[in-house]
């Protein structure tokens, strides 16, 4: 496939342009700057029309994200048994699953993507030059934690009503401005995204850190299968995917493109997530599938009831729906945020009357009133750069970690998100819970503390437009 | 548990609801003052000038543009106005969301000043001529292709940051409706100009002007660049939905969840 052409449908170019490019960019990341290996194309381009039906379909914060990126995998594993089968390969050649989050060092990278060659000496078409790992030293491996399956222990696809986008993202409606992750996309996916890629200056990081050129390197679609069978590894624990017909007819339902891919043999394939549902409707399934994770919601609701001292009694479990409603804003920070490589401390004030109905929902606690969920938003975060990852303290204790992913692309003013840059949430119910319990909850000095892993070069800043504190009642 | 309804759901419908009323309210025979305006049987002359923009009050016209812009605009403002309710304290998300209308009706009133002044002129000079719509409805063609206009309705895109507190949240909530509007009327004046020019059918250019608007909104920002672009995500929602129900009516399949 990397020796076709960019104007061929079946090239290995015109498939990572599927997912992104940056053919015509004059800088890096421009397909033309890439250093190689590989020898990454701009020319022949395919006509505008076919570019503007095929190129540039990813589905990133969004509830497609996972649909689409099955029906991608799919075609491309199609494509590539296709030359296996006439190179006189194994007729059921299927992608193989980077299980990065597997027992052993399953967590570094698989070596047959780290040879410079292939034991005859040619170059090995697996093998990437831009790939950095996470320390930026080629060496490269995921880090475990912050990376996690922890995603796997929600139970609705996609809230409605609710700030918390779900396991697969928030339903972008009509119009898609939100700019969230669901919670698979954001660990691990995003996180891994980044890791891999890496960076080694300002002006140069690893493909797998930025979503127009991320598809040109190989490994994408290991991780991206490892993703799919996450997912698939959910729908077994019996959490089902939308109902909604929204989201099983597609984004062509809400006025979106038509996922589409090339198929061999000149076809093309449209497809709907109704269609790409479960692997079994495309014939195919996994050998190994993700343990049903050892804490299961109910579980952890217990331990909050048991943490907050509410007895607990048979009813509890019917509270395991979909039980977020009416979010409300109850504090934030002043002004705008700039980080720099030290990161950042701000002061959130908490709205007195607001976080007044949280505290009261702590004191009329019971099994069948849950007490509000809160959570912390980073809104409106943009910077030129995709290559680092934040960690977020509240009044010191660990928030969560987020990977910039799509960053860049979403603070470009003429880009897809109209440079609104990327919303980043975090679940801050148990350091909420523990400061009301500790007796030491101050509404003038909820302490955020945002601190980059990597340094943040001049001229790349990243900017935070608010910190928002939002709670939910439950019920 | 009962479900609440989905509150973007609840903030289009009211939206939807009022855009309506003033729908109703400009199209009722009372309100002809907003297009029309009433000639001399003189030729142009400064005394038949003076009697024309008597006869045409300036404060008639901006009342009947007023009710204009809240008819085609509102249905605009849904998407902004969901970000102002998620994003404000409870208690201010009423009066940021009218201090962000006010700010964006602004914009587009001091522009129906400028506009109405040249249609007046126009009206005076060049007696139900064809000729204005002609130029008018060349430059709008133009304008609707060009990058300036694809420009204008990316920056439209953009939801600023609001303070949560103080006299600085209602400020945020004003500029960002002023700012909202500067934007929509850089991407819609020759739009809004062309149905205001027609000597006859106006209203149905309005609301024809108001769909083309309204779905041109509903497109994600794209690069800026000469193109043909018929920008008719709106028009393919309506087609989509009612195909998809359409065929729900004929088969049902019980697990697939309506909105």
């Amino acid at each position: 496939m990397q020796s076709r052409s960019l104007d061929d449908k079946n090239s290995w170019w015109f498939f990572a342009a599927i997912h992104g490019e940056h053919i015509s960019k004059g800088t890096f990341p421009g397909w033309g700057l890439i250093p190689g290996p590989p020898a990454v194309p701009t020319s022949p381009l395919p006509s505008r029309s076919v570019r503007d039906r095929y190129w540039n379909q990813c589905q990133h914060q969004s509830w497609y994200f996972p649909p689409w990126h099955r029906g991608y995998l799919y075609a491309l594993e199609n494509q590539i048994r296709s030359s296996v089968i006439a190179l006189g390969g194994p007729t059921d050649w299927a992608l193989p699953y980077w299980d990065y989050l597997g027992p052993g060092n399953q967590n570094k990278l698989p070596p047959a993507f780290a040879e410079h060659t292939l034991p005859d000496g040619s170059p090995n078409p697996l093998y990437v030059y831009a790939r950095f790992g996470p320390e930026n030293d080629s060496n490269v491996y995921v880090k475990i934690p912050p990376i996690s399956t922890s995603c796997q222990n929600e139970t609705v696809y996609t809230k409605k009503n609710s700030l918390w986008p779900g396991y697969g993202g928030p339903d972008t409606g009509f119009s898609h401005n939100g700019g969230k992750n669901g919670s698979l996309e954001s660990n691990p996916h995003n996180l891994v995204h980044v890791q891999v890629g890496g960076k080694i200056s300002p002006d140069l990081w690893g493909l797998m850190a930025d979503p127009g050129i991320a598809a040109l390197d190989p490994i994408f679609y290991l991780h991206h299968c490892n993703i799919d069978r996450m997912w698939e590894s959910w729908n077994t624990q019996v959490n089902d995917n939308p109902s909604d017909i929204n989201w099983l007819k597609g984004p062509a339902s809400v006025g979106e493109r038509v996922f589409i891919m090339p198929m061999p043999g000149g076809n093309t394939w449209t497809y709907t997530p109704e269609e790409v549902d479960r692997p079994y409707l495309l014939d195919y399934n996994y050998d190994k599938l993700l343990p049903v994770m050892p804490r299961i919601p109910r579980d952890m609701i217990a331990e909050r009831f048991t943490k907050l001292g509410i007895k607990i009694t048979d009813g509890f479990a019917d509270m395991l729906m979909d039980l977020g409603e009416k979010s409300e804003l109850i504090g934030a920070n002043r002004g705008s945020l700039e980080l720099s490589s030290r990161g950042i401390r701000t002061k959130v004030v908490l709205d007195k009357t607001a976080f007044g109905r949280t505290q009261n929902s702590f004191l009329e606690a019971s099994v069948t009133r849950l007490p509000d969920y809160v959570y912390l938003q980073m809104e409106n975060v943009k910077g030129g750069m995709d290559a680092n990852t934040l960690e977020v303290l509240v009044n010191e204790r660990p928030a969560g970690y987020i990977s910039l992913f799509g960053l860049r692309n979403a603070s470009n003013k003429d880009g897809r998100h109209g440079g609104q840059g990327l919303t980043f949430i975090f679940d801050i119910t148990n350091i909420i819970d523990e400061l009301y319990l500790e007796k030491s909850l101050d509404l003038d000095s909820l302490d955020v503390i945002i601190l980059p892993e990597d340094e943040i070069p001049d001229g790349l800043e990243i900017t935070v437009g608010r910190i928002g504190i939002y709670r939910e009642q439950q019920g | 548990m009962g479900r609440n309804i989905d509150t973007g759901t609840a903030i289009s419908a009211l939206i939807i609801f009022i855009s309506i009323f003033f729908w109703l309210l400009l199209l009722s025979p009372d309100q002809g003052v907003v297009v029309h305006y009433h000639k001399t049987m003189t030729g142009p002359s400064t005394a038949s000038f003076k009697m024309f923009i008597a006869m045409n009050p300036l404060s008639d016209r901006m009342m009947g543009w007023t009710i204009m812009v809240l008819a085609m605009m509102l249905p605009k403002l849904i998407t902004p106005v969901q970000y102002i309710h998620e994003h404000s304290l409870k208690r201010r998300r009423f009066l940021s969301t009218i201090l962000f209308i006010g700010g964006y009706c602004i914009v587009w009133i001091l522009m129906g000043l400028f506009m109405n002044a040249i249609i007046l002129v126009l009206g005076f000079l060049l007696n139900s001529s064809w000729l204005p719509v002609f130029i008018i409805g060349s430059i709008a063609i133009v304008w609707q292709f060009s990058p300036y206009k694809q420009r204008s309705l990316n920056r439209g895109h953009i939801h600023r940051s609001l303070s949560a507190f103080g006299w600085e949240s209602l400020k945020d909530a004003l500029l960002y409706g002023v700012e909202h509007g500067i934007w929509c009327v850089c991407s819609g004046w020759a739009l809004m100009l062309f149905p205001m020019l027609l000597p006859v059918g106006h209203n149905m250019a309005m609301l024809l002007v108001t769909l083309v608007m309204l779905s041109e909104h509903m497109e994600h920002p794209q690069v800026p660049c000469w193109r043909l672009n018929f920008r008719l995500k709106l028009f393919r929602i309506i087609m989509a939905q009612t195909k998809m129900r359409l065929k729900l009516v004929f088969s049902p399949q019980t697990q697939i969840t309506m909105r």
